[in-house]
């Protein structure tokens, strides 16, 4: 290698590693949010929402998600989240109550009750159900999102809610973190 | 396929012909150290570019989410820490080649003909990266960069005529908010680069028009030397020496573990010690020897003449003797030089020998520790309001600064105090160990020694006839009051479980109910006695903070001789909850440290 070829080389590698030496930390630092925040606490705690003799059998209500949110840098306390449908079924029945995300698993939009009271729309592609979470046309690519409900031990027991949000458009549903 | 389209770009751009041409620009005197200075500066800037384009993704701008996002940046989000740390150590490289490339420039008399332009555009490449600097550290919305900002649009607004419109166009009006950070980083990130793209884009073109100055061994060169070419023969040097830089830059970054951030910034803070980036102390110091009205003198006068000079060098060169203008210029340079140093060397050891400089370092480096711990505790972290508020909603910092400012004057908490003591010491008050300490010496210092008009409890010490064991357990009692819950009643609380049966109870109704009344608890009557109901608990500390004159607390006192009552006007709720949080000892403690 001559002295030329010696500087030609050089000067490649040692841009690279210049490059580099920037290029990885600015890749890291723009995939941030691919990274995880320690929400999984979070998601396994249960929202009391409302007593359970406050529900009619097969009458569908929603019920809004408050908790302290952070949202990147900022922590929001006792912020709205989002938002459940709760529907108390017959008496003996189990589970007692089912609960469903009102997020469309279609591309998320809220979901509401229908005119009728007898199934469940989306506002924005129409997507529709039935009181079961069913899908009744072709346009969610899969049943509501149901969540885990319990029942406090209280004499009138309360609703309680693990509210949580899964990806849309997806057959399954996956869990988001 | 490869030559295809390399033939098609070549058709459609004509490109490869002047980047070739740059390429292999010949160096009739071979590759040189001396020419590595402007490339060095141009690759650093670029990874200032770089990682500021990187910030802009996470940064926001506004006085109340500012700090928060470059919190997040350098603490929370991946390799933040290490993209703000380039830049912020890149800004200082950048600074001192600057400054070499200047007097290398200088020195070899670059300025004379052909290249004027080129140094005028230089100049003007100076002020802007200047620019950069100062819009460039105030955007993290920091004690630093808040009062930073304060002094450079003051010295702005001092200029004659026209200061104090600049100013108020600048800062975005009169006050120093949201608009003042959005402009800033307007100028930073927008105005300023452009500008710095056009005049370096002139600078450069001239630089590939005139060539690189020749050394005056140029001709030295024996005719048979092997042909020596920009790239790879320069661009080699260039590389080795911006590794280097690159290489300590990120030594620097390591070392440190980032760029600093101080506390958020805190208008209130008349102690802060505000100090600007070391390259600016000369003039920080320089400022110093211009007082009152004649601050233009040095902030405007001195430097401008001196940019005017420079400026002026290529001209000079035509009417002056060209070797002479050349030695006044570099003795001017190293005059300069030496002076900036002195001064930079003055300011430091200045600060140095100040102990209340500091002190207020210290000060502020405890609020900057307590700021970062706040914001980084799941239970706290930065509030909606903004930054500011991180700080002032935490009682151990704001309950601390009301109660020395507020209550001190009297008070006092573990011996220290503000004015002449005239009431108890707070330290722990409502605690076992305070009631105990005054029941063992009521006349003490830090009991009622110093308000001689509570000397009930003095008199009732002399005729009590509990031992220290019965006083212990009226000690405990009394300390339980603290932890009465706030909507609870006399009557529930005696059905509490622990109270009815406490061993201090009856020795309590007996000794103390002869005076303390607690309504259908204890009887009073004997001497006048506050209500001690709840006594030590935040409810009953806020009632002697709104109103010391009521009947169950102290109101038997003269009027002179009451505690003065903080109104609401003077004192919202949430102060006088910070100052008996603080009280309590009721916030956010680090882990203690092994």
């Amino acid at each position: 290698m001559n002295r030329r070829d010696f500087h030609r080389l050089g000067t490649i590698v040692l841009g690279g590693l210049i490059k580099l030496a920037v290029a990885v930390p600015a890749a890291a630092f723009l995939l941030n949010p691919l990274r995880k925040p320690g929400t999984a606490a979070e998601a396994d705690v249960f929202e009391g929402l409302v007593a359970l003799s406050q529900l009619k059998v097969g009458v569908p209500e929603s019920f809004g998600i408050v908790r302290d949110q952070v949202d990147a840098w900022v922590k929001y306390p006792k912020e709205p989240a989002g938002a459940v449908w709760l529907v108390r079924q017959p008496e003996g029945a189990e589970p007692a109550v089912i609960a469903y995300s009102a997020e469309c698993p279609h591309l998320g939009c809220a979901i509401n009750l229908a005119d009728d009271a007898k199934h469940f729309i989306c506002p924005c592609h129409t997507s529709a159900f039935d009181l079961e979470g069913k899908p009744q046309n072709f346009v969610p690519p899969r049943p509501m999102d149901r969540l885990d409900v319990e029942l406090s031990k209280d004499a009138d027991p309360m609703v309680r809610v693990r509210f949580q949000r899964f990806r849309t458009l997806a057959e399954e549903k996956i869990p988001l973190a | 396929m490869r030559k295809l389209l390399a033939d098609w770009f070549e058709d459609r751009t004509g490109l490869s012909g002047p980047l070739r041409s740059m390429r292999e620009e010949p160096l009739p005197a071979g590759p040189r150290w001396r020419y590595v200075c402007g490339s060095a500066l141009l690759a650093i800037l670029l990874i200032q570019a770089f990682t500021g384009l990187m910030m802009m993704t996470a940064y926001s701008a506004s006085s109340s989410t500012a700090w928060g996002s470059v919190f997040y940046i350098e603490k929370q989000m991946w390799m933040g820490w290490f993209i703000r740390g380039m830049h912020h150590f890149g800004a200082q490289a950048v600074m001192v080649l600057l400054f070499i490339h200047l007097l290398q420039v200088l020195f070899a008399a670059a300025y004379r003909a052909p290249r004027e332009v080129n140094w005028w555009l230089g100049l003007v490449l100076l002020v802007l990266i200047v620019g950069f600097g100062h819009t460039g550290y105030q955007l993290p919305w920091d004690q630093k960069g808040y009062w930073a900002t304060k002094v450079v649009t003051n010295i702005m607004g001092g200029a004659p005529v026209l200061g104090p419109y600049v100013k108020t166009v600048v800062v975005g009006g009169s006050e120093y908010g949201n608009q003042t950070v959005t402009r800033f980083y307007g100028l930073h990130v927008g105005i300023l680069p452009v500008l710095l793209a056009i005049v370096l884009g002139g600078h450069l073109a001239l630089r590939y028009r005139h060539g690189l100055k020749p050394p005056a061994d140029a001709a030295d060169v024996p005719p048979d030397a092997p042909r020596a070419t920009y790239f790879p023969d320069q661009t080699f040097r260039n590389s080795l020496v911006v590794t280097a830089i690159v290489g300590v830059l990120i030594g620097l970054v390591l070392w440190e573990g980032g760029a600093p951030l101080d506390a958020p910034a805190d208008p209130a803070s008349p102690d802060y010690p505000a100090r600007p980036e070391w390259f600016f102390r000369f003039l920080f110091q320089m400022l110093k020897s211009f007082p009152g009205r004649l601050e233009w003198v040095g902030s405007i006068a001195i430097p401008g003449a001196l940019m005017t000079t420079m400026a002026l060098l290529p001209l000079l060169d035509k009417v002056m003797p060209s070797k002479l203008l050349h030695f006044l210029a570099c003795t001017l340079a190293f005059a300069l030089a030496g002076g900036a140093l002195f001064l930079t060397i003055a300011s430091f050891r200045e600060d140095a020998g100040n102990p209340s400089f500091q002190e207020a370092r210290t000060k502020a480096d405890a609020a900057n520790e307590r700021a970062l711990y706040l914001a980084a505790h799941p239970d706290f972290g930065i509030p909606p309001q903004g930054a500011g508020f991180l700080l002032r909603f935490d009682p151990l910092t704001r309950g601390g600064d009301l109660l020395e400012k507020k209550c001190l004057g009297c008070h006092r908490v573990d011996g220290k105090g503000t004015g002449d003591q005239s009431a108890p010491d707070l330290k722990d008050f409502g605690s076992y160990a305070w009631i105990r300490g005054l029941l063992e010496k009521p006349d003490a210092e830090a009991y009622f020694g110093k308000a001689p008009e509570c000397d009930g409890m003095t008199e009732w010490k002399k005729s009590t006839k509990l031992d220290a064991e019965q006083l212990d357990q009226v000690a405990e009692f009394v300390a339980t009051f603290a932890k009465i819950p706030a909507d609870q009643s006399v009557d529930e609380w005696l059905n509490t479980p622990g109270v009815a049966d406490h061993p201090g109870n009856a020795l309590f109704q007996k000794d103390c109910g002869k005076c303390h009344l607690i309504d259908g608890y204890t009887e009073g009557g004997v001497r006048d006695a506050p209500d001690l109901f709840a006594w030590g608990s935040p409810r009953w500390m806020k009632r002697m903070i709104r109103k010391p004159s009521e009947a169950g607390l102290y109101g038997y006192l003269e009027a002179k001789q009451r505690m003065p009552a903080a109104p609401p006007d003077d004192m919202p709720e949430s102060d006088v909850d910070m100052i008996v949080r603080y009280i309590k000892g009721d916030y956010l403690k680090p882990a203690a440290k092994p």
